[in-house]
């Protein structure tokens, strides 16, 4: 089992001290390093509206590169905005997973659309930065990676990545709704495509993890990090329903690989839960690894995901 | 091009569908069969908030043109499953025969918040003669995409020795909604897509047909066949808004050629065929189908109120 040693909450969007656009959650934290700070994208929220949705707006929080609990910067303004009426993320933008190619940045994202049966569907987006990651640009009006025969709906939580000379974007894909009595669920699971360019993806169209929570659990944040010689996954998952009960609800998965293809999950590895008390005392959820300056952490959210911040974990050791 | 009119060869309202009187026979597009020609066409029912959903039937008519043999309204394909692509309606159906087989090019309705709809194309393959059915997946084959950002719809596929070949329609605005409109009005423009299988696509990119009314215009339901060296394309077009009533703006049939099937010309003057001063296709033609059958060319269309009506047929006239 590793063993991540946890350093806390780092940013709490709750409390009224920032614009409104970014009053609650601070979902999915991404990281891109700079010489003197990270900057942590997340997806924040205004408060909901009449009829109780909520909208996802794209955001950052720099932190200082030589203490990680020091907040030097928030974004002012969301980076990315919402879609045109009609488009496939007019109504959030969330989560988003950034990598720099050359001077630009890209951000894989997945948009939000509302629907009639259903109460949303998503498709991944991608937007280009050329000011270091302050403000993106879409790329087209439409998804980069859209719906096919064996991915119908919900495509979204991308993860973008560059391991040799391909592009990898793994993400989850949903399966089947769940009719809830009336309130569809989706059951939603990971995947991965490959690219040249990162713009025109070959999907796998298979499922890379196993379940094990039974035949609707749901996998999410499919967070890849190359490390002796293995591709170590951080995940979440969690029961298809009744999952805002805490014993229902995300906790962190961990699977390893040798090609990227074939995982072997492995649960009881991963080292990270809840707490016993506190802020991540009921779920656990949207992990991200990375390195910073010889050291392995991780971001992750806690209750309500995301809700009231994401924190900070470290690793004690190495992923082998 | 030289069409001479035969009439109105299918009335809705004469049969029933679903145990109410048949309402809408849209988009015929026709099978040549042993013994008859089959016409796949889409009708109407309501579901339980009023609210209509697209079903596939056919008629069949021998061999001339000149019967009405049967007209089949058992189910042929079903409609989707919770918060698939075409949950609400197929409208319209393309049908193909391919070693065999009859592949079914849809496009699938579902329905939205902010817009009414959204479409994509699905696939589904036949075994006994189009009698019934069987979807390849649960998803589209075409969809969405970076450049083409929804509606993607109204497929019309040929085979030849060079592969398949698809011309469909793509969204390019949903405009605002103004006093005359009750809902969001939309903008389409006709693509096309090559294919070594019929499954796999690759778009190729962009609007095919320029506009001629402006840059507005909407243009649907493309039907192309080849005759000796030259491709000509039917389709239909009208203005973007107040074309439900006005019949200046509703749907006219357009008509371009192209001998290489890269660039077309635009030749609506010389589509040979116009509404009639009176009757059922006076104040609107739309949705096009052309097909060859012996040694005669025919044309299958709508007329008044989108196909409300039924649909006629026109037979093409020697060349002089």
């Amino acid at each position: 089992m590793f063993k991540w040693v946890k350093r806390g909450k780092i940013f709490d969007p709750t409390g009224g001290a920032n614009p409104p656009w970014m009053s609650e959650f601070a979902q999915a934290p991404c990281v891109l390093k700079f010489d003197n700070f990270i900057r942590v994208y997340i997806s924040c929220r205004p408060p909901p509206d009449a009829k109780g949705q909520y909208e996802s707006r794209s955001a950052f929080v720099d932190l200082n590169r030589k203490n990680l609990l020091e907040i030097v910067q928030v974004s002012q303004t969301p980076t990315l905005s919402l879609g045109l009426p009609g488009t496939f993320d007019e109504f959030g933008t969330y989560p988003t997973s950034v990598i720099r190619n050359g001077i630009e940045i890209r951000a894989y994202y997945g948009g939000w659309t509302r629907c009639e049966s259903v109460p949303f569907n998503v498709a991944i987006g991608l937007a280009v930065s050329q000011d270091q990651g302050v403000t993106f640009n879409r790329v087209g009006n439409g998804p980069v990676l859209s719906f096919s025969i064996d991915e119908p709906f919900v495509l979204s939580g991308p993860k973008i990545r560059r391991f040799g000379d391909l592009w990898q974007l793994f993400y989850i894909a949903g399966e089947r709704w769940l009719p809830n009595n009336g309130k569809p669920e989706p059951v939603y699971r990971i995947r991965m495509a490959t690219s040249n360019d990162g713009i025109n993806w070959t999907k796998h169209s298979r499922d890379l993890i196993e379940r094990r929570l039974g035949t609707d659990e749901c996998q999410a944040s499919p967070d890849v990090f190359f490390s002796n010689g293995r591709y170590h996954m951080f995940f979440c998952y969690r029961h298809g329903l009744d999952y805002r009960n805490g014993n229902r609800g995300y906790r962190i998965g961990y699977a390893v690989s040798n090609d990227m293809t074939k995982w072997s999950r492995d649960d009881s590895r991963a080292g990270i839960d809840v707490s016993l008390e506190g802020w991540d005392s009921e779920m656990i959820s949207y992990p991200h690894v990375f390195e910073l300056d010889g050291e392995i952490f991780m971001m992750y959210l806690g209750n309500q995901v995301g809700r009231f911040g994401f924190g900070l974990a470290q690793l004690n050791g190495s992923l082998t | 091009m030289n069409w001479r009119k035969i009439g109105r060869i299918f009335e809705p309202a004469r049969h029933s569908f679903k145990g109410g009187v048949m309402e809408f026979a849209q988009s015929p597009q026709a099978i040549v069969l042993n013994d008859c020609v089959r016409i796949y066409f889409s009708t109407r029912t309501r579901d339980t908030q009023g609210t209509y959903l697209s079903h596939i039937a056919f008629a069949d008519f021998d061999r001339k043109m000149e019967n009405l043999l049967r007209v089949h309204t058992d189910p042929i394909i079903t409609l989707g499953s919770l918060g698939t692509f075409d949950e609400h309606g197929i409208f319209p159906i393309n049908v193909v025969k391919y070693e065999g087989k009859v592949y079914a090019f849809t496009c699938g309705w579902s329905r939205r918040v902010s817009v009414p709809v959204e479409t994509s194309i699905g696939l589904a393959v036949s075994r006994d003669d189009g009698l019934t059915f069987e979807k390849i997946g649960s998803g589209p084959i075409l969809t969405s995409s970076l450049q083409e950002p929804f509606l993607v719809g109204d497929p019309f596929v040929t085979i030849d020795a060079d592969g398949w070949h698809m011309w469909y329609i793509y969204g390019t605005k949903w405009m605002k909604i103004t006093e005359r409109e009750t809902s969001p009005a939309r903008v389409y423009k006709i693509g096309f897509a090559t294919s070594n299988e019929g499954i796999e696509w690759s778009k190729r990119a962009g609007q095919l047909i320029p506009d001629r009314l402006n840059a507005d215009e909407c243009q649907a339901l493309p039907t192309v066949i080849k005759i000796r060296n030259r491709h000509h394309m039917y389709f239909c077009y009208r203005e973007a808004t107040d074309f439900r009533n006005n019949k200046n703006r509703g749907y006219r049939i357009g008509y371009s050629y192209s001998d290489d099937l890269q660039n077309w010309v635009r030749d609506d003057g010389n589509s040979g065929i116009q509404c009639s001063t009176e009757g059922w296709d006076s104040d609107m033609m739309c949705y096009p189908n052309v097909f060859r059958c012996d040694d005669n060319i025919h044309l299958l269309y709508n007329g008044n109120e989108f196909g409300r009506y039924g649909f006629g047929l026109a037979s093409l006239q020697a060349q002089q």
